[in-house]
């Protein structure tokens, strides 16, 4: 194994299997449910899901990091979701993401140094009328500034903090 | 009386959950609380509706949960006058009363999540219609004479691709429903689903009825959970009553629907890059021909349809093709959802007859720019579309007029823009969200888009060159004639029409280093307006790389070799003594 | 049977079966559609975009590996439309093709002399292929290889490393052995063309023309107004750098093609220009540039003073300059430096060196100048001649203005300017002012001449006003420059008149090709060996005679400074389709210069490398490991301009399941994957 595999649990994945496997076109679907045990795709569990569902390692690999939805690092604590759709980036949206991006001290696709969070920027989350708009974990945070936007952070990091 | 609270996305996003835990604590369980989707009025969000029976007594908008107490009180005692500050004004309201809504026709009336609730609406009729009465190709004529085209944006007749995979040999068909809402600015099909999924699945139950499909996928974004989960929930329910499955309703025509949820990428909008998708592989478009009627799915014909095209379907049915075509024009008939955002004073969905023009979106039914701004252009189609400056706002929409324009009618993103937003920048965006969606497959969409984006970015960066513009049209003709799908062959329409209705903005971003708008950072100065300023200090505080200098009550200044451009001087004066240059 | 249709391609009717794609049945019909992402085993792909073509009718462009042909089709394959995506395509490709085609060596050799090539043959102890490497370029490798200034060293990328490989001495190396060994490389003659071409002037310009005219057939006599061939390289080159013994054999060799030497024949006196052009089909005016030039000072015409460029004929001739005692080379470039170390063997005692800047700015080569203060030759920087000052109409004494270095030029090149009133007087017993050379128009008056005197010929064509005549090397447009720039016109030169004779006209082009930019970083990491350094003879000793100063190379020195050669130019470029079509379309590569996708080279298939910089993600090697060896192993990875192929994708292990059947090398339209022996 390389220097970068953990070591996963792969029996978690066994009902995953079960169901999905042997039904053709259902990669993706698998690497979803994958990711949602584990937080992310660790690159022993591609390797088994490769194997499990008759595909090549590239193969797996390359539908893995086609789409934006999968993650082959894990993410932060909490996920942010910041949308830069065009309604978004017509009123100010930019700006939200340089304040976050200061804030946390990274950039799109990084997470925190503390671990708390990851900042993703999105396509368009579909809530044009209350751009900008972030989605952090389930929750949506609409018709925001960049101060704004600091201090829903700030908050959230105070109550993990607590 | 009950109460009905919207519980679309926005709403929720806006706090409608939060509202109605207030109401539910509030009140007893006589009174009869319900949910439904999404009305369209994101503005007004969140929004709860109170009935008396099937009539709507009063709506109520920007609910807080302080006002969960007054609503219950209102239903309880019967006083509507307590809950009158929250009641819906008239001009608000007409953003309503100016739609046609067929589409819509439920959205934020029923209940998402209850079937009878569809039922009731007339829901499922059609469907029995057709089982019952019709033969595939009567439905096949029946969507021929209404003129429905293709809703996702290419405006294809969708009796043709219907008939097309009727005709196609094998007897193994599949049906594909495209709701992989992919444009930014674009909500209209999340809509459709949160709100009305029922009504989904009856549209693609009469169009596998009348191409001779067996199997139905819904390829749904992932960006969209809520429509996931009630997607599922109507198939459910639906299946329970044999509305899907074997036999359905006593009938020979068999039908199962299946969700595969995407997994983010907008290039999977194509429809063989989501064939690609849904077969579990990479989302790249395959070559045309051969087209999906004949080798689609797994290789066998198949047909893919847009949600809202479905959505029109059952009505369709119901009310004759005839009486939707009598809406609309020449060329287009019908009506169309608009997803209209930006700096527009009346934000949400609308539903109108083709045939108005964009002013009568944008002016009427969106009451017009945000905080007394001027309106600059209009962006219809998303990545694939183009920007409408204001000399064109008489341009009817309408397939034909507005690909007259360099825009597209796209599958209805409408986004509005006022003064301050830069046009080049504009261009930039869409162009760096192509980038950026690229599948990587061809070379004109993977390296040219990306070409695009850079010339962009060095003329907002004030780093444009002499013949940057004649360069940028260049590639973007190439670009038009060499990509291998709709998602490169259409990328350069944003810069193509911006270029075309704003070259003064290009040019004075590359021979001025003037970005009129005031929004490229690079380029933008900022300034202290003496006579306005009152020497408060506060900009001087914020200022993080301490470029204001001025004594207390006199005028202030602003170091512009030190200035970061970021803005904080003039967000944080009280006097509007900043400007932009 | 199968069923017909009938299209028309580019105006040609066509019937062919009915199901097949246009691009089969214009490749069946002889009409190329140009493509990088299809083989015919493999199902049409599309990514590349090369093969658009457009039909009557339709308003989009048809790929043809995919579009089938349907009766009654119009097809025009180079529509302008077409041609201008295949062209962008390859403009955006080439925009992100991170390789060189050739060695910075080679473009930097003014005669694009294969310098890789002829390396690698001495790093296998294939002397013979070497010369026959060079001599593609170069017809007088020994001499060439020891008079050369090689602007191949400047540019070679070990200078990143360490210091650049010694390349002109191995060129040299390489042809002494082939000449001690007693073997010659000659090319094969092509039949005999029935045409003659005289060349006037048998320096380095018009022995190369000779030789390639005489190659491709037709029969060569070259005029010469000195008792021997070899121009400059005989008489402007002292014996100590290159012995005459060795030029005698290189020329003997040329001679042996059959071509006529013609020597103490002057044009305009012993022969007219008129005449020449009467007795042959095509001439080639390639007479050099003669005459020293003047510094225009006061004195100059006084006995003892002397031109740079007669000095050293003088000497070659064998004649003895009377030069004294003392004597002063004014002038910093590399006739100076031959100038100053003649007069230091003709056994002048006080040798000066005078140059109005100083030592960074001399242009002569640095071990010129080495070698030279090491022979006792006293340099005198920031000192410009102001007068020679003479006595009984004979040198005694030169008044040197001394001078400071001026602000910088726009170029950064600071001018010497006078110090005011501050003078030094030399005692002298001659002066050789070796300060450039000029052309001499005698013999050629009915030619146009430049300001400065020289032929004014077709820089792409070498035709000059007169028909059938054509001019390169020193006498033509700018005028003097090294040998092998002479070679590398006459060579051009010798083509176009090739091609005058079989009655096309050519004009030449420089190829399109792919450069790198390279930073000092990429090379860290290397292991550093150092560049042989060349054996001389002491100085005390070399000076005092006309014995070559190098010693050579042992072979093992050659093989082992051979075999230091980076290999920068791509193994793949005579095969690669990306550049022959970039060629074709005469892209230019840096139009849309931007930001390249990831990049790295792995060798994890064992047997192959793939070089990512190189790759145009056609997918060839993608589909055949999966399509055709049923493998698998080679997969997309990433999305957009950041997609990348890669082997499975744990970086640090070699995959096992390869089987080493070189589909994917085979099926690579560039130089992205190389099968590698280890």
């Amino acid at each position: 194994m390389c220097e970068n595999c953990s070591k996963s649990d792969l029996t978690l994945l066994n009902d995953v299997l079960k169901e999905f496997a042997s039904v053709r076109g259902s990669l993706i679907t698998i690497l979803q449910k994958a990711q949602e045990i584990y937080g992310y795709l660790p690159v022993d569990v591609i390797y088994y899901l490769a194997e499990k569902t008759g595909n090549t390692p590239a193969k797996v690999m390359g539908v893995a990091t086609f789409y934006t939805q999968f993650r082959l690092t894990p993410v932060g604590k909490n996920l942010i979701m910041l949308c830069k759709g065009t309604a978004c980036h017509v009123n100010g949206a930019d700006a939200v993401e340089k304040a976050i991006c200061d804030y946390l001290e990274i950039k799109d696709g990084e997470t925190s140094a503390d671990g708390l969070f990851s900042l993703k920027t999105v396509a368009c989350l579909g809530c044009c009328s209350l751009s900008p708009v972030m989605m952090i974990n389930e929750d949506t945070y609409g018709s925001l500034t960049p101060q704004k936007a600091v201090e829903i952070l700030t908050e959230i990091k105070a109550r993990e903090e607590a | 009386m009950r109460i009905v609270i919207g519980e679309g996305s926005c709403g929720i996003a806006a706090g409608a959950l939060k509202v109605h835990s207030a109401i539910d604590a509030f009140a007893n369980s006589d009174i009869q609380i319900g949910i439904t989707g999404c009305i369209g009025m994101c503005f007004l969000e969140p929004i709860v509706d109170i009935y008396e029976e099937n009539e709507l007594k009063a709506r109520l908008v920007k609910v807080k949960e302080s006002d969960a107490q007054n609503i219950v009180n209102a239903v309880k005692e019967n006083n509507l006058s307590l809950v009158d500050y929250l009641k819906i004004s008239d001009e608000d309201n007409s953003f309503l009363t100016q739609q046609t809504r067929i589409a819509l026709r439920n959205c934020g009336i029923a209940d998402p999540e209850n079937i009878e609730s569809y039922k009731e609406k007339g829901g499922y009729e059609a469907l029995k219609k057709v089982l019952t009465s019709m033969t595939p190709e009567e439905v096949i004529e029946e969507i021929k004479t209404s003129g429905l085209a293709g809703r996702g944006g290419a405006g294809f007749p969708t009796w043709f691709k219907w008939n097309a995979a009727r005709q196609s040999d094998g007897d193994e068909k599949y049906l594909i429903c495209n709701a992989d809402e992919g444009d930014p600015g674009a909500f209209m099909d999340r809509a459709v689903i949160e709100s009305d999924p029922h009504n989904l699945i009856e549209g693609m139950l009469i169009a596998a009825y009348a191409i001779g499909a067996k199997y139905a996928y819904v390829y749904v974004r992932a960006e969209y959970p809520l429509a996931i989960v009630r997607l599922g929930k109507a198939i459910e329910d639906a299946t329970k009553e044999n509305l899907l499955g074997e036999n359905i309703l006593g009938t020979s025509f068999s039908c199962t629907l299946r969700i595969k949820a995407g997994a983010g990428a907008f290039v999977c909008g194509e429809e063989t890059a989501l064939i690609e998708s849904l077969e579990g592989k990479r989302g790249m478009p395959r070559l045309k021909p051969p087209f999906p009627a004949q080798k689609g799915y797994e290789n066998k014909p198949s047909n893919i349809n847009n949600v809202e095209t479905f959505a029109n379907v059952p009505w369709i049915i119901l009310n004759s093709g005839k009486a939707f075509a009598s809406m609309g024009t020449e060329t287009s008939k019908g009506t169309k959802v608009f997803a209209l955002t930006g700096k527009i004073r009346r934000g949400g969905l609308v539903e109108i007859p083709m045939g108005l023009t964009l002013r009568d979106v944008i002016f009427n039914i969106g009451g017009g720019i945000r905080n007394n701004k001027k309106f600059k252009a209009v962006q219809l189609g998303g990545p694939s579309g183009g920007c409408i400056p204001e000399a064109l706002l008489d341009t009817v929409i309408d397939y034909k007029a507005l690909s007259a324009t360099g825009a597209i009618m796209g599958s209805g993103g409408m986004v509005v823009m006022d003064e301050d937003t830069c046009m080049v920048n504009m261009a930039r965006f869409f162009l760096d969200f192509t980038t950026k969606e690229s599948c990587g497959k061809c070379v004109h969409c993977r390296i040219g888009t990306k070409r695009l984006f850079e010339i962009l970015t060095r003329i907002t960066d004030g780093k444009g060159k002499e013949g940057d513009i004649e360069l940028l049209e260049e590639l973007c003709d190439s670009v038009k004639s060499g990509a291998l799908c709709g998602l490169g062959q259409t990328a350069p329409n944003p810069v193509l029409t911006t270029i075309k209705y704003f070259r003064n903005e290009y040019e004075a971003h590359i021979n001025e280093g003037r970005c009129p708008a005031g929004e490229c950072a690079a380029l933008r100065k900022y300034v202290i307006d003496e006579t306005k300023c009152r020497g408060c200090t506060l900009c001087a505080k914020k200022c993080p790389v301490n470029a204001i200098s001025g004594s207390v009550k006199q005028a202030h200044k602003i170091d512009t070799n030190k200035c970061i451009k970021c803005g904080l001087c003039k967000s944080n004066c009280k006097f509007d003594a900043i400007e932009v240059k | 049977m199968n069923e017909k249709i009938n299209i028309t391609i580019n105006g040609k009717a066509i019937t062919a079966d009915k199901g097949e794609t246009i691009l089969n049945i214009a490749s069946a019909n002889g009409i190329e559609i140009p493509n990088l992402c299809y083989l015919k085993h493999l199902s049409p792909y599309g990514a590349c975009g090369m093969c658009v073509v457009e039909a009557k009718g339709s308003p989009k462009l048809l790929r043809a590996c995919s579009a089938v042909a349907a009766d009654g089709m119009e097809i025009e394959t180079n529509s302008e439309r077409a041609v201008k995506t295949r062209k962008a395509a390859l403009e955006l490709l080439m925009s992100d093709h991170d390789g060189d085609c050739k060695g910075p060596c080679t473009l930097n050799c003014p005669a694009h002399t294969d310098c890789q090539g002829y390396l690698a043959k001495i790093a296998e102890n294939d002397m013979e292929g070497a010369v026959k490497i060079i001599k593609e370029k170069v017809p007088l490798p020994a001499a060439i290889g020891r008079v050369c200034p090689h602007p191949c060293e400047t540019a070679c990328r070990r200078t990143h490393v360490e210091e650049a490989l010694s390349i002109a001495a191995l060129k040299a190396f390489a042809a002494d052995e082939v000449r001690k060994s007693g073997k010659s490389v000659l090319p094969e003659i092509k039949k005999n063309s029935g045409k003659s071409v005289g060349i006037i002037g048998g320096g380095p310009a018009g022995l190369s023309a000779a030789y390639y005219l005489a190659e491709n057939g037709h029969k060569v006599t070259v005029y010469d107004k000195m008792p021997k061939m070899g121009g400059m390289l005989r008489y402007g080159i002292p014996e100590y750098r290159l012995p005459k013994a060795i030029l005698d054999c290189e020329i003997e060799e040329i001679k042996s093609l059959g071509v006529d030497f013609r020597n103490n024949v002057m044009i305009g006196k012993d022969i007219t220009l008129e005449e020449i052009r009467n007795s042959h089909d095509a001439v080639l005016i390639a007479n050099g540039a003669w005459k020293s030039t003047a510094i225009r000072c006061k004195g100059e015409d006084l006995e003892g003073v002397f031109g740079g460029i007669d000095f050293l004929r003088e000497v070659a001739l064998g004649n003895k300059p009377e030069i004294g005692e003392k004597t002063a080379i004014v002038g910093g470039g590399n006739t100076a430096m031959d100038a100053c170390r003649t007069a230091k063997r003709l056994g002048a005692n006080e040798v000066s060196v005078i140059y109005r800047r100083t030592r960074n700015e001399m242009p002569a080569e640095d071990i010129e100048i080495e070698e030279a203060t090491e022979e006792g030759v006293i340099f005198r920087f920031l000192t410009n001649p102001d007068e020679i000052i003479g006595e009984n109409g004979k040198v005694k004494a030169v008044r040197l203005q001394v001078m400071e270095l001026g602000e910088p030029d726009e170029k950064g090149r600071r001018s010497p300017v006078p110090v005011d009133g501050e003078f030094i007087t030399l005692e002298l017993d001659s002066i050789i002012i070796a300060a450039g050379q000029r052309n001499d128009s005698f013999g050629f008056e009915e030619m146009p001449v430049t300001k400065k005197g020289t032929i004014i010929a077709d820089e792409k064509s070498f035709a000059t006003s007169l028909d059938g005549v054509f001019a390169a090397g020193d006498c033509v447009n700018n005028g003097a420059s090294i040998a092998i720039e002479a070679i590398a016109k006459a060579n051009n030169a010798a083509k176009a008149i090739n091609a005058y004779l079989n009655g096309v006209e050519v004009s030449f082009r420089e190829p399109v090709l792919s450069e790198r930019e390279v930073t000092k970083e990429m090379f860290e990491g290397k292991e550093k060996q150092s560049r042989v350094k060349m054996p001389t003879r002491p100085a005390d000793e070399r000076s005092k005679d006309f014995g070559e100063v190098n010693l050579g190379l042992t072979r093992e020195e050659a093989i082992n400074e051979a075999k230091r050669c980076l290999s920068c130019g791509c193994h793949d470029y005579g095969n690669c389709k990306l550049i022959k079509y970039a060629d074709d379309y005469c892209v230019d590569c840096k139009k849309y210069a931007g930001e390249n996708h990831p990049a790295f080279t792995e060798t994890k298939l064992q047997v192959i490398e793939r070089n990512q910089n190189k790759c145009i993600l056609c997918s060839l090697c993608v589909r055949e490991c999966e399509d055709t060896a049923k493998k698998g192993i080679l997969g997309l990875v990433g999305r957009g301009f950041d997609t990348v192929i890669k082997p499975e994708f744990r970086d640090s292990e070699v995959i096992k399941d390869c089987v080493s059947c070189r589909k994917c090398v085979d099926a690579c339209p560039t130089g992205s994957l190389r099968f590698i022996q280890k």
